[in-house]
């Protein structure tokens, strides 16, 4: 086993991890604030991405498609909670249920309206090429997207840490009733969440648009992934969410290579131990 | 008394109707009710959890899918017909011992989320495993046994089968098991403090509805005689989850007619309505919005004015109405963590 291979596996592995963590972050914040398990994610991001191309495509800007798929979903998961999930608010299997009936509803319309084949976007001109990294010569583009993650996992953190929001936020994973006693309006912290859970799943979409193909079942497909890199790494926790798809990412890049046949087994293994050993996961609280 | 035999009645009634069905109806609409009564088997195996137990799996078309690729398999290595059979329950009682482990300490929607990863993870190996499961082009020329070549034959196993399910589901939710599994989805912890094993009831809870569901999965290769990794695709097991919904959860009967719906909505409206998948989802979200309880807890709920037959409730199958989407205890503990028996 050469460097070069090493190299080049971990920063796959990285780089999935990375796309990884743009999708479980939003739905690991949606379910720690609302408690809902949004299976329209996978849904929202597949929006994110057809929405995306078409957009780039038509303006020719890269950055546009990136822009209008987040705000576009967005948009999208605002009206679905206020107009769906809003009534049926602390009942947790009709809420499930009916993010199973919204995310029925979009993938057929997404076929609809953008049709069944693959499609991908081009990056934007500065981040075509290679980059040399250490002993290999990296895609630039998986490069930014490891770059965006981090990003967007440094500003969630302090916005959770530091901020007034990221206070009422905490406090609304740890006791919901005392934040609306203390005159907080949960239902626009509700909406709110949901809003930026649909926005990075909108963005991630567009994001993985130049690494994956987006086609009809690309959608169950990143959902599985996002439910185990919550699984693992506890339910509602950044931090978890971070670490949970660093350890899948990597996972899944050497086990592509070493064990192709059993590669999805091979990721869904660690999930299975942990569930035995902790099942509220590496970070989650344990309510016992 | 007279009650009593009504239903009695009825129950000849509609199994006369059912079995009668092949001698009458056109060729392509028995084949047309074996797929609805194959789907209503597999919508009764996650009912017998959810309506019993409270428990909601979204994963049970990988159960039954790992039983049909054992009869695939089977059927390519030319084994004998009681081999494949009994390959397939040695898979089905494996693979449900995997689903039962990996939930039996959970409940509400972390153990949804599980099943759903689970089905997943089936589909995945489906894909994968390409040396056993045929991968992407899965396995062709499966025939079903000679036997039950004839649409009319197969038609009437499916009947059977269904059948079949109904009485166990029924025999379940009068036995003393079924007892404690609703106790469960009252509240776990005074089913535990009583000194029942929580964790063993959902585990046996688990492995017999697998048992439905790998019944449904040997029906499901011998209708299509073909197998690809869509059987155990997520979007089999929502709809089959949309079906239980539909129907009304904790019914005996809820499973079918739901099942009549959506295979009707894909076999039948598609021909008339492209946008099928649409139209299906919207009609879901309304149900769970504005009809808890599905067509059957509405139907129930209306005939519960009409006529006083509550002492006629079935235990466990009535008695589950209100139905398990307003029931607010079910889901997961107060604030919806998950959370382990003591």
């Amino acid at each position: 086993m050469s460097l070069e291979f090493l190299a080049l596996q971990v920063l796959n592995g990285l780089t999935f991890a990375a796309l990884l963590f743009l999708v479980a972050s939003g739905f690991t914040l949606v379910f720690g604030v609302m408690r809902i398990v949004n299976l329209a994610h996978g849904a929202l991001y597949l929006l994110g991405g057809a929405i995306g191309i078409s957009v780039a495509a038509v303006t020719g800007s890269w950055v546009l498609g990136v822009v209008a798929a987040g705000i576009s979903v967005g948009l999208v998961g605002l009206f679905s909670e206020r107009l769906l999930l809003h009534r049926v608010r602390g009942r947790e299997l009709p809420e499930v249920l009916l993010t199973v009936g919204i995310a029925l509803v979009i993938a057929d319309l997404i076929l609809a309206v953008f049709g069944g084949n693959p499609r991908s976007a081009d990056p934007p001109p500065p981040l075509v090429g290679g980059t040399p990294v250490g002993p290999v010569t990296y895609p630039t583009y998986r490069l930014f997207v490891i770059g965006f993650a981090i990003a967007v996992g440094v500003i969630l953190f302090v916005v959770q840490q530091r901020t007034r929001i990221g206070a009422v936020l905490r406090a609304g994973v740890d006791d919901r009733e005392m934040v609306s006693a203390m005159g907080i309006d949960v239902d626009r912290v509700f909406a709110g969440m949901f809003l930026v859970g649909s926005v990075l799943a909108g963005t991630a979409g567009m994001i993985a648009a130049g690494l994956l193909t987006i086609r009809p079942g690309a959608d169950t497909e990143i959902l599985l992934f996002a439910l185990v890199v919550v699984i693992v790494g506890g339910l509602g926790s950044i931090g978890g969410a971070a670490l949970g798809s660093v350890l899948i990412g990597l996972i899944d890049a050497f086990s592509r290579v070493w064990l192709p046949e059993l590669s999805y087994f091979a990721v869904f293994a660690p999930m299975a131990i942990i569930l035995v050993l902790r099942p509220a996961g590496l970070f989650g609280k344990s309510t016992s | 008394m007279t009650a009593d035999r009504t239903r009695t009645v009825a129950i000849v009634a509609a199994l006369a109707v059912a079995v009668a069905a092949p001698f009458v109806l056109p060729t392509y609409l028995v084949t047309l009710l074996s797929l609805v009564f194959i789907a209503a088997l597999l919508a009764s195996s996650i009912d017998l959890l959810a309506g019993q137990g409270g428990l909601l799996s979204i994963g049970h078309a990988g159960i039954a899918a790992s039983a049909a690729y054992a009869i695939a398999w089977g059927t390519t290595e030319s084994l004998a017909l009681p081999i494949q059979l009994g390959l397939a329950l040695v898979v089905t009682l494996v693979v449900s011992a995997v689903y039962a482990l990996t939930t039996m300490r959970t409940r509400g929607i972390v153990f949804l989320m599980i099943t759903l990863a689970l089905g997943i993870v089936v589909y995945g190996l489906a894909l994968k495993l390409s040396t056993i499961t045929g991968g992407q082009n899965g396995l062709t020329g499966i025939d079903r046994p000679e036997v039950l070549a004839s649409s009319s034959a197969f038609y009437l196993l499916t009947v059977a089968a269904f059948v079949l399910a109904v009485v166990f589901r029924a025999v379940l939710a009068r036995s003393s098991f079924g007892l404690v599994l609703r106790g469960i989805r009252e509240s776990e912890s005074r089913m535990s403090s009583l000194g029942y094993s929580v964790t063993r009831a959902k585990f046996l809870a688990v492995m017999l509805s697998g048992l439905l569901a790998g019944l449904a999965g040997v029906l499901i290769v011998w209708q299509a005689e073909f197998i690809s990794p869509n059987v155990a695709s997520f979007n089999r097991s929502a709809m089959a989850v949309v079906m239980v919904i539909l129907g009304g959860t904790g019914t005996l009967l809820g499973p079918l007619i739901g099942a009549g719906v959506v295979v009707g909505t894909e076999h039948w409206l598609s021909s008339y309505v492209e946008r099928w998948p649409t139209l299906l989802g919207l009609v879901f979200i309304a149900v769970v919005l504005f009809a808890p309880g599905g067509v059957v807890g509405a139907f129930s709920r209306w005939r519960h004015g009409a006529v006083r037959d509550r002492q006629h409730a079935e235990p466990g199958t009535r008695a589950a109405l209100p139905s398990l989407l307003e029931d607010q205890g079910l889901a997961g503990g107060v604030d919806g963590r998950p959370s382990e028996p003591q």
